[in-house]
């Protein structure tokens, strides 16, 4: 009995002691739902917005990142992946959080700068060391004996934004003609000997599996394999048309409410703007948005036309609805 | 095929055999035509590779996704990937031919005993559901004829289990007291429960429990409110006729589970329920065969205040060696239809049953599956299993009128009554499979009273059946 009591007045103590500690060190988790070629950007983030975050309010912040197909994620968080962030490769995927589950709200895009595209990116070509068929541009890849290497626009951000950009490609060079367009795109998808589900999945094939001449790439995936691999394997070809990717981000309403992290969620979005933020994302091959890193970095990133999705293709319901949706031009092309 | 194209490629490639500038039949066109052919032929087995390679990790992720639909020897279901969402359908079905060597007024016949499919699933990881309609044979304690057929819900229950030590079942389920009464309507030894369990406690109630399984799972507690029904009786699913509940109990342990000592099938417990009910029904008190009654109260004898029942049980389990033992007390406050005797009756009754695996499968409280399944033409005998139990059913002697209080005086007619049942009886259960049994059992009971007149009450005839079955169970 003594000894019960001995044993309880050293747990009060012991609790009394450790209670001011645990008042003023939180431990909070966040998870971010990504898409597929984002893994090293926001591991690198995770990490410094940790630091971050521990300075600014002395809370301990643990970010688990989900990476796959961005469509294919989006749906995921609408099945029940209770994402605080997501941070997608495209707004049709993001808008679907809306359309599909009111998990945010209607008008989420003005919530951050740039529409929320912290950083943008593009489609770039990678090929093999010395570009032994001599690719340069879309019509290059669209010729016979050509294996293209992209993933399924039906699953991946990625091949969403190839295909548009082959699409622009195609309609400058056919005078807007479509059915000269869609001719075209079918003799790129019928040199697509497979289809991944996700941009990271296509750079194993094309990278690790050796298929393929050449890998229809976000420029970001591309400078990476470049560097991983070293730059005596793979060579970057810029064409001469490709599109602006603005891959944004959004807290997910419906779940920080019901987990209490609203303040720490919004602030890692936040801190992507930062100058910090902007670093890391141009360190990781991403076109930063801020000014002054932007400029700090230009001559990473190669000068090319570009034309975005809400100029060319009316936005993202326009471009998804037609091209990408069942019975859309994809569906009819590629199942033709 | 691919491998061995795809090495001899690649060792051409390696060697530079095919491939070298340096060598001199670079030049030659069919050396160019063939090494173009090779490369294709290369990049044809990387693509067939790597599709072979995506359609794994395919129909890896759907299996992750998609529902699980089981058919096999552990029954018929679905349950979602993540393993929170379950349904199955389970199904007893016992038919059985019931002989009667004595008494020769009883008839021979078939019965359909058990006809119950369930309906069971799990919602949310911790909701459990159980939904078993009864399409057999009825019998009922309260009822004139213990006999009857009307088809009925059985069990509708919802657990919730939000610890182990901590879950909450409601609906209409097998109150926790009976420890026969616990087995499984397929796993019992004998055809027939014992005494203790069809004339005493409660075989169905309307109500709720908390139970869990405490102290390293050693000790299973339980406490309920239930509507109340009279001594072996099944609660209906109307709503209660009085305010009076009855209150249940039990605590069972099994100290050496999970430990290599020989007591390691050792369990024990005790269990009670009380009630105090102003207007209670009585129970008729059956015969094993449980066709007959041997005990009735008198008309107009009712329930008139406290009843409380104890029920010490055990049981033990060794190798092929198996060992029941339960013990059940009634008191009872009642009152004759005049309103002017009142009484506290004692009944009681007990039983020891054991039984023994011949093929040496481990006894347990559940069922025997066999080691090797009966198949024409194989080597396999599936599972016999020997049994032997003896169990007596008493009524309290202040129960009776006699010849000087006449009839109206006490509460039982004691030439119509019994004192007493004391029953032996054997049996012989041969698992074919885990889903299919035979069983045989002979009972031979013995009345101490029950027949005659007041001037020479005799002994009810006894009572021999022979009663076989037929059991599928998935």
């Amino acid at each position: 009995m003594k000894n019960i009591l001995q044993h309880l007045r050293s747990a009060a103590v012991a609790l009394a002691l450790a209670a001011p500690l645990a008042a003023s060190a939180a431990d909070i988790s966040l998870l971010n739902v990504s898409y597929d070629p984002t893994r090293e950007l926001y591991q690198d983030f995770n990490a410094a917005f940790a630091k971050y975050w521990k300075a600014k309010t002395g809370d301990n912040v643990t970010i688990k990142a989900s990476h796959g197909g961005s469509g294919k994620q989006g749906r995921a968080i609408i099945d029940g992946l209770e994402a605080d962030v997501a941070t997608l490769a495209l707004a049709y995927d993001i808008d679907a959080l809306y359309e599909k589950g009111k998990l945010i709200p209607k008008d989420w895009q003005k919530r951050l700068p740039h529409n929320s595209s912290p950083y943008t990116s593009t489609i770039v070509f990678l090929v093999r060391k010395g570009n032994p068929k001599n690719i340069k541009d879309w019509d290059d890849i669209a010729r016979p004996g050509i294996s293209v290497i992209t993933p399924n626009p039906k699953t991946s951000g990625g091949a969403r934004w190839n295909y548009l950009a082959a699409w622009a490609y195609g309609q400058r060079k056919f005078n807007n003609d479509e059915s000269k367009t869609r001719d075209f795109i079918g003799k790129i998808l019928k040199n697509v000997p497979v289809l991944d589900s996700g941009a990271r999945g296509s750079t194993t094939t094309f990278v690790e599996r050796g298929i393929g001449d050449v890998l229809l790439a976000w420029e970001n995936e591309a400078f990476l394999a470049q560097k991983e691999l070293g730059p005596d394997k793979f060579e970057i070809v810029v064409p001469s048309l490709s599109i602006l990717a603005e891959p944004p981000v959004t807290v997910v309403d419906k779940v920080v409410n019901k987990r209490g992290t609203r303040a720490v969620a919004e602030a890692y979005l936040q801190y992507l703007y930062t100058e910090e933020g902007q670093e890391i994302a141009a360190k990781n091959y991403y076109r930063p948005t801020l000014e002054s890193v932007a400029k700090k970095y230009e001559k990473n990133f190669p000068k090319l036309n570009l034309v975005t999705v809400d100029s060319e293709f009316g936005g993202w319901q326009k471009a998804q609805k037609t091209h990408f949706s069942d019975g859309g031009t994809f569906d009819q092309i590629y199942l033709k | 095929m691919q491998f061995k194209l795809k090495n001899i490629t690649s060792a051409l490639l390696a060697s530079g055999i095919l491939l070298s500038a340096q060598v001199s039949l670079a030049a030659d066109p069919d050396i160019e035509t063939l090494r173009k052919t090779i490369e294709e032929l290369d990049q044809k087995i990387r693509v067939l590779e790597r599709k072979n390679e995506i359609a794994a990790e395919d129909a890896a992720a759907k299996k992750k996704e998609t529902p699980v639909v089981v058919a096999g020897p552990s029954g018929f279901g679905i349950k979602s990937p993540d393993g929170q969402f379950e349904y199955s359908l389970k199904g007893l079905i016992q038919l059985d031919y019931r002989h009667f060597d004595k008494p020769e007024s009883s008839d021979d016949g078939f019965t359909a005993r058990r006809i119950r499919p369930t309906f069971q699933g799990t919602l949310f990881g911790k909701y459990d559901f159980r939904f078993t309609p009864e399409f057999g044979e009825t019998l009922n304690n309260n009822a004139t004829s213990p006999s009857s057929n009307n088809s009925r819900v059985i069990d509708a229950y919802v657990d919730a289990r939000f610890d182990p030590a901590f879950k909450i079942r409601a609906g209409k389920f097998k109150p926790f007291v009976g420890l026969e009464r616990l087995q499984g309507g397929g796993d019992i030894k004998f055809i027939e429960r014992s005494y203790v369990s069809n004339n005493f406690l409660p075989n169905r109630g309307l109500g709720a429990s908390i139970y869990g399984d405490v102290l390293d799972n050693k000790v299973n507690y339980a406490l309920g409110i239930f509507n109340g029904t009279v001594d072996g009786g099944e609660e209906n699913t109307r709503i209660d006729t009085d305010n009076d509940k009855d209150y249940t109990a039990r605590i069972f342990t099994t100290p050496f589970k999970g430990s290599d000592s020989v007591l390691e099938g050792l369990g024990f417990g005790i269990a009670g329920t009380y009630t105090n009910s102003a207007t209670g029904a009585l129970p008729n008190y059956r015969t094993p065969s449980q066709q007959l009654n041997f005990f009735t109260y008198t008309t107009g004898t009712v329930g008139d205040g406290s009843r409380v029942r104890v029920s010490p049980q055990a049981y033990y389990y060794y190798g092929p060696f198996g060992v029941l033992a339960e013990y059940a007390r009634t008191s009872q406050e009642v009152r004759n239809a005049a309103d002017t005797v009142h009484d506290t009756l004692k009944n009681d009754a007990w039983q020891i049953a054991a039984s023994w695996v011949l093929t040496g499968e481990d006894a347990s409280f559940k069922s025997v599956k066999p080691k090797s399944p009966f198949e024409t033409g194989k080597d396999g005998w599936g599972a016999w299993e020997l049994v032997a139990r003896y169990q007596e059913n008493s009524i309290d002697s202040s129960a009776f009128g006699t010849a000087a209080s006449g009839v109206a005086a006490r509460f039982a007619n004691p030439t119509t009554s019994a004192k007493e049942a004391k029953t032996w009886g054997i049996g012989v259960n041969w698992y074919l499979n885990q889903w299919v049994r035979l069983a045989t059992n002979y009972e031979q009971t013995k009345f101490d009273g029950g027949a005659g007149t007041f001037a020479n009450i005799r002994d009810r005839d006894d009572e021999r059946i022979l009663f076989s079955r037929l059991q599928f169970q998935f």
